[in-house]
């Protein structure tokens, strides 16, 4: 008999692609694993127990990311939404989707640095609406190059049939082109919240150290060698959008219209 | 007259689409236009709706200009070649949406729906998706949707053109019994010469953004710009 060799290397995959997870995971309930020894010094909850506390400020770091990221991917989704149809609508319209690509052009360190001085101007250096800014900057025209795709001939037929059968524009927009955009702004909302949730180099920079994000703690502990607190962060990191990513495919994917 | 379209002009850049347009149709008549695609066919009809802005002339419904209204204040229908059923709707709501939109009370829209809906033989078919109901059906959702506003005009750009033979048959003898029943005014727009003919109370044939309204169908027959001619020759010969 021959034997089937798919499932040892579908397994073997499976495990290489899990593997830096779990073990992730394992790490952040250890301390003081050092080599050659064979086992960790300690393995608990103490790592955990440490969010709730003050000492490192994990749980406060959790809660400026969520709140960064809700605001950057709500702001960044509705608007982008709503100025795609008139980007799309404009006759200038190729111009403007070009002009969209710029902040793309540099890479966001860069970005950041050109945006210092109006930042600074702005009295928006070291907060957190500084940072909600400077991340809209990034999220907004992803999610303006994410709806071009919505806009089409056949959304014009819509709106203009909704209008002749007496429909306002606000009727238009409730009624029609917000359910038929449903799965597009849900999955534009996922996308713009991981683009803020995982960001770095301009929320270290507009951010100068006072608005610290999980992205830019993750950072911190590997800098100082942490690598237990390191992965404890890493893990709240990925939580979000672990829930996301379970709505995205329970509501957008199996309802699509 | 009902409808009198006046010297209704469009150009697009430099090209003059739609060529002082000037016609009139009574109440509860259907004017049947034929004519090659980009002749300005929906351009015009789209002038009419309010869905494009005329360059000059104007539109007057039963005596009052409409020109300068927005297309929500006409009651003027206009119904695409596609059905552009609502996806998310089902075919009951897809009909109501007018008078949902009008927010009228639910017992008179369910009223008004039923009794549509047994028009359109639609019986069984009100909660079923847009994606369960065949082309035929689809369209017949369509029409529904758009006569239980009670529109002043009715205006319709190739209904039939994306239906197999057989079904573009039923809807037309549908829409014949529709248009006499709920007492329509209509244009209708198609390439298709008997179409023209059975549908239409009176024909029009659009070339170059010019229309020519006949004064009945013996003198669009006998039109030889029209190809009817050509029609006619093309069937004898094969006997």
């Amino acid at each position: 008999m021959r034997l089937n060799w798919k499932p040892f290397i579908l397994s073997l995959f499976v495990i290489l692609v899990l593997f830096p997870f779990a073990f992730m995971v394992l790490l952040s309930f250890m301390s003081g694993w050092r080599f050659p020894d064979l086992i960790p010094e300690y393995m608990g909850l103490n790592n955990w127990n440490t969010i709730l506390g003050s000492e490192v400020g994990l749980l406060e770091s959790f809660f400026s990311s969520l709140i960064i990221s809700l605001s950057v991917a709500i702001i960044s989704t509705l608007t982008g939404f709503l100025l795609s149809r008139t980007v799309y609508y404009h006759p200038r319209k190729r111009v403007l989707t070009l002009l969209t690509y710029f902040p793309y052009i540099l890479a966001p360190v860069v970005f950041a640095a050109c945006l210092s001085y109006f930042f600074l101007k702005l009295g928006l250096f070291g907060n957190i609406t500084g940072v909600i800014v400077a991340q809209f900057l990034i999220a907004f025209p992803y999610a303006l190059l994410f709806f071009s795709s919505f806009w089409n001939k056949k959304i014009r037929s819509y709106e203009d049939l909704v209008a002749t059968l007496g429909g306002s524009p606000v009727q238009k927009f409730i009624k029609v082109i917000l359910p038929l955009a449903k799965s597009m702004l849900l999955m534009c909302f996922f996308q713009t919240f991981l683009i803020s949730w995982f960001e770095y180099g301009l929320t270290s920079i507009i951010g100068v150290g006072k608005v610290q994000t999980l992205t830019i703690k993750v950072f911190l502990f590997i800098k100082e060698s942490n690598y237990y607190y390191g992965a404890l962060a890493c893990c709240l990191l990925i939580f979000p959008p672990i829930i996301l990513l379970y709505f995205n495919k329970r509501y957008v994917f199996k309802n699509p219209i | 007259m009902f409808l009198e379209v006046r010297n209704l002009t469009k150009s697009f850049k430099k090209e003059q689409v739609v060529k002082n347009l000037d016609f009139t149709l009574d109440a509860h008549q259907t004017l049947s236009i034929l004519g090659k695609s980009g002749c300005g066919k929906t351009t015009m009809l789209k002038m009419i709706a309010g869905l494009v802005k005329p360059d000059n002339g104007e539109v007057l419904l039963a005596g009052e200009a409409v020109t300068l209204k927005k297309p929500e204040k006409r009651n003027i229908v206009y119904l695409y070649q596609e059905d552009l059923l609502f996806p998310h709707l089902n075919a009951f709501e897809n009909i109501a949406f007018g008078l949902r939109l009008k927010k009228l009370p639910q017992a008179k829209i369910t009223e008004e729906v039923d009794k549509i809906i047994v028009s359109l033989e639609l019986e069984g078919q009100a909660t079923k998706m847009p994606n369960q109901l065949s082309g035929g059906q689809r369209q017949r959702v369509s029409f529904g949707r758009a006569i239980i506003t009670n529109p002043s005009l009715l205006l319709l750009d190739e209904p039939f053109g994306s239906l197999d033979a057989g079904t573009r048959k039923r809807m037309q003898t549908l829409f014949q019994n529709l248009t006499k029943t709920y007492n329509i005014t209509s244009l209708f727009i198609t390439h298709d010469l008997k179409e023209a003919l059975l549908i239409g109370d009176k024909i029009g044939f659009m070339k170059a953004g010019n229309l020519k309204v006949y004064e009945d169908k013996n003198a669009f027959i006998n039109d030889t710009t029209t190809g009817v001619q050509e029609e006619i020759n093309f069937w004898e010969s094969l006997n």
